[in-house]
């Protein structure tokens, strides 16, 4: 019954997305005819669809009906209730249900946005026949290879063997599940990192389906970057978001004792982070100068692109990583609709060329556009280099069928010096005047924050770090910070002058007036202090395994560690084994750490929980890596200053809702926003 | 303080901080380079899924690091510690490509791409015929 239900809501939403596509087209090419009326049955079809079928699935999994396959192979009794929800999209086939979820959400604002139109809209419903696109090939995909609601035909005492397509075929439910992933269900961010990054994956169809109706339309102005701009901002706000979460989870859940590692599948996330970025700064260039229209395009196709590119390399099974699922038909599917995707968008972009190839070109390098493509040049760069070393091997696999190894060091050397660049670029960009600018004007707006960067890259070399890429990247980070606080100070000077009010009022004022930058600046900041946060952390972390035996104590970073015993219980769902241990510092306590086994009755592999003790000046954090009545073997980390990362990360995602949601104040004019922003 | 003498002492400040850092670089590290860890970094553990031998918990990632750092004491180079693992388990356990044969194409790609971009930016100069005023 449940499966019936899903399966039908799947098949509902893909006919409604056929439906959006053609009414969609019909409106591109006359919206006098296809009013919002026309349009409006099939988008209610795909949302109902949408959510009908995650409703089934959560149904399904939370009445532990076993008759569904992938319920009995990804659920069971006894999982907690938060990860039974999680659970829908913790594999595989449910994962492409929260996509398609998060899709029609995406049409439906899109569609909400049309409809409140008065004239005719060709270009909002060109983009609404391109979204549908997308939707019908997810939603054909859940109905043929990817299908969550197949039916267990032949069940296994824990789990489902074999399962059929035919939602009304006899069912043999299986008597209990297999449960999820023990990596999954050991910690709560799993049920909040993968919609964050599905909500920035999938809300950048919205520019690209723009973009081509757009090149469809042969009407090549701002309009389709300025009517995006709200989503494409929100989506990378989530994007980022969702990486850093990702990042956070691997540092509690896993136990290695880091936050990336350039895994294939986080790359997958950072590709397009990169290029989503670099298209938010050149959109920046195109809506003020007119410049760069056909590269913005290029940008936009690309960045969709790599959100299906990221999806076929966590699907398919190409690539060895903790994300990859297992070997299913869905990854041709993915690479078909990703070559489909690259050919036409291209296609469309050059047959279109003649339309966007006569922007306006650069006055000057020395101008915030001429940073701005450095900017964009070092993204781009950037993005490339990801690509290559995390496909490199695959390729050089199918044409020699050697083995070659790409990992964290060819990244690491080639990602600082880039990410160093990109930071100074970040420093100079926003307070450098547009077309051309005076090297004195821009000297005496960076002199004061240089010092201040040199200041702290000398505290650092005088109390003994003189690893070259950690000073040069305080020193960087530091002249950002300051670039960024003195800006605003100067601004915020000037208004409390003019307008005889305090300075906190006059800072809040500047920040409302011109939201949009100013939520870029605070995005700046969060990204100086991720940086910093991750050199040092790179740079500076103590790491050590000691092994230890009832009693004992070692000394690790200036911490004394003692065994105090070993602990174990039976936990609802999981067998957990530990080891006490005291921390303490100078004679004192500091605390008490209990890192943990932990052993899922489903699985044979057990899972790590490390435990970490959180202060200002760092984190210590330990992780058990093996444990025997006479001895335990820990891996003891000292984190310095690792909040930086997660504070960072967070800013600057968080950024985003300041310069979108935040208004000008109501008595305003524009006169100081400009002040601020071109001096 | 006139603002000559305060330029002066700005410049000053200024000079005296570059040469506290780059003194500090030239002088470098303290403490010794921790070789075990570095190379621990760039093996793959071969039983693993795409982990560094210095990042898996597995016995055999642990008993590598073992002979890393046994080597290490023992006062053998980088090199020869990188070629004995090469020889028991081919180039695809290195995780640091080397720049030659099959890999090398993976560091001339960026480089390309870099020579390639900055091209591009310099051919959307507009040649230096003013047409518009110079500020905004």
């Amino acid at each position: 019954m449940t499966a019936t239900v899903g399966y039908l809501a799947i098949l509902g939403a893909a006919f409604a997305s056929a439906a959006l596509i053609v009414q969609g087209f019909r409106g591109m090419r006359n919206p006098e005819r296809a009013r919002a009326e026309k349009l409006q049955w099939p988008v209610y079809g795909i949302v109902g669809g949408a959510i009908l079928a995650m409703i089934a699935l959560e149904v399904g999994i939370l009445t532990d009906d076993f008759s569904i396959a992938y319920i009995a192979n990804n659920s069971a009794t006894t999982t907690p209730f938060i990860f039974k929800v999680a659970s829908a999209w913790a594999a595989l086939e449910g994962s492409i249900v929260l996509w398609g979820l998060v899709l029609a959400g995406f049409v439906f604002t899109v569609y909400r946005g049309f409809a409140k139109r008065t004239e005719p809209d060709h270009l909002g419903a060109g983009a609404l026949a391109v979204m549908g696109i997308v939707t019908l090939y997810f939603f054909v995909l859940m109905a043929t290879v990817s299908n969550p609601f197949t039916v267990c035909v032949q069940p296994a005492s824990i789990g489902c063997i074999e399962a059929t397509h035919w939602p009304w075929a006899d069912s043999l439910a299986a008597l209990e599940g297999r449960g999820p992933n023990p990596l999954l269900q050991n910690h709560i961010l799993m049920a909040v990192h993968p919609p964050m990054l599905y909500v920035g994956y999938v809300g950048m169809t919205v520019p690209f389906a723009f973009a081509m109706a757009a090149l469809l339309l042969g009407a090549s102005g701002t309009e389709w970057l300025l009517r995006t701009r709200t989503w494409t901002l929100i989506a990378w706000g989530f994007l980022t978001a969702g990486i850093v979460l990702g990042g956070l989870w691997s540092y509690e859940v896993l136990g290695w004792g880091g936050y990336w590692a350039w895994d294939p599948v986080e790359n997958a996330s950072f590709m397009p982070w990169l290029i989503a970025t670099a298209f938010l700064h050149s959109a920046v260039v195109q809506a003020r100068r007119g410049m760069l229209q056909a590269w913005n395009f290029v940008l936009v196709i690309a960045t969709f692109a790599m959100t299906i590119l990221g999806t076929f390399l966590t699907r398919s099974g190409v690539i060895t990583s903790v994300h990859s699922f297992t070997q299913s038909p869905i990854g041709p599917a993915l690479l078909w609709f990703l070559m489909v995707v690259l050919v036409a968008s291209f296609g469309l972009f050059a047959a279109r060329a003649h339309v966007v190839a006569s922007s306006p070109r650069l006055d000057s390098l020395a101008s915030r556009e001429g940073v701005f493509l450095l900017n964009n040049l070092l993204l781009t760069v950037f993005a490339f280099v990801v690509l290559t070393g995390t496909l490199y091997p695959m390729f050089v696999d199918a044409f020699s069928g050697s083995q070659v190894g790409v990992g964290r060091p060819f990244f690491d050397r080639l990602a600082v010096p880039l990410s160093f660049g990109l930071l100074l670029a970040m420093g100079i960009g926003p307070i450098t005047p547009y077309r051309s600018a005076k090297p004195e004007v821009v000297w005496q707006r960076v002199k004061n924050p240089l010092r201040v960067g040199l200041g702290a890259a000398a505290l650092a070399v005088a109390l003994g770090y003189r690893t070259p890429w950690l000073v040069v990247f305080i020193l960087a980070s530091f002249f950002v910070i300051s670039v960024i606080v003195r800006n605003l100070f100067v601004t915020s000077r000037t208004v409390a002058e003019k307008r005889e009010m305090s300075l906190p009022s006059a800072v809040l004022r500047t920040m409302r007036n011109d939201a949009g930058y100013w939520g870029g600046q605070m995005s700046h900041l969060g990204v100086a202090i991720l940086a910093l946060g991750i050199a040092i952390s790179a740079n500076l972390t103590v790491e050590a395994d000691i092994t230890l035996t009832p009693g004992s104590t070692e000394s690790v970073a200036g911490f004394d560690l003692t065994y105090v015993t070993p602990v174990s219980r039976q936990e609802p769902t999981r067998f957990v084994t530990g080891a006490l241990v005291e921390v303490t510092r100078n004679g004192r306590v500091v605390s008490e750490l209990e890192p943990r086994l932990n052993q899922y009755p489903t699985s044979t592999q057990s899972v790590a929980t490390p435990e970490v003790d959180a202060s200002w000046s760092g984190d210590l954090y330990l992780s058990l890596k093996s444990i025997d009545p006479q001895q335990v073997t820990l891996g003891v980390f000292w984190f310095p200053f690792i909040w930086l990362v997660w504070v960072g990360g967070f800013l600057a995602a968080a950024a985003v809702l300041w310069s979108r949601l935040v208004k000008k104040p109501s008595d305003d004019r524009q006169t100081e926003a400009r002040a601020s922003r071109d001096g | 303080m006139d603002s000559r003498a305060r330029t002066l002492g700005g410049w000053a400040i200024t000079a005296v901080l570059a040469a506290v850092v780059l003194v500090g670089l030239v002088i470098g590290d303290s403490a010794g380079e921790d070789r075990v860890n570095a190379l621990g970094a760039r093996i793959k553990c071969p039983v693993c899924q795409g982990e560094a031998i210095g990042d898996s918990p597995s016995e055999t990632a642990r008993a590598m690091m073992d002979i890393v750092a046994e080597k290490v004491s023992a006062g053998e180079t980088d090199a020869q510690i990188v070629d004995y693992f090469t020889a028991r388990y081919g180039t695809g356990i290195l995780l640091d490509p080397p720049f030659s044969g099959s890999t090398l194409l993976v560091w001339l790609l960026p480089v390309a791409a870099v020579v390639g971009g900055m091209w591009m930016i310099l051919s959307r100069k507009r040649q230096p015929t003013r047409t518009g005023p110079a500020h905004d």
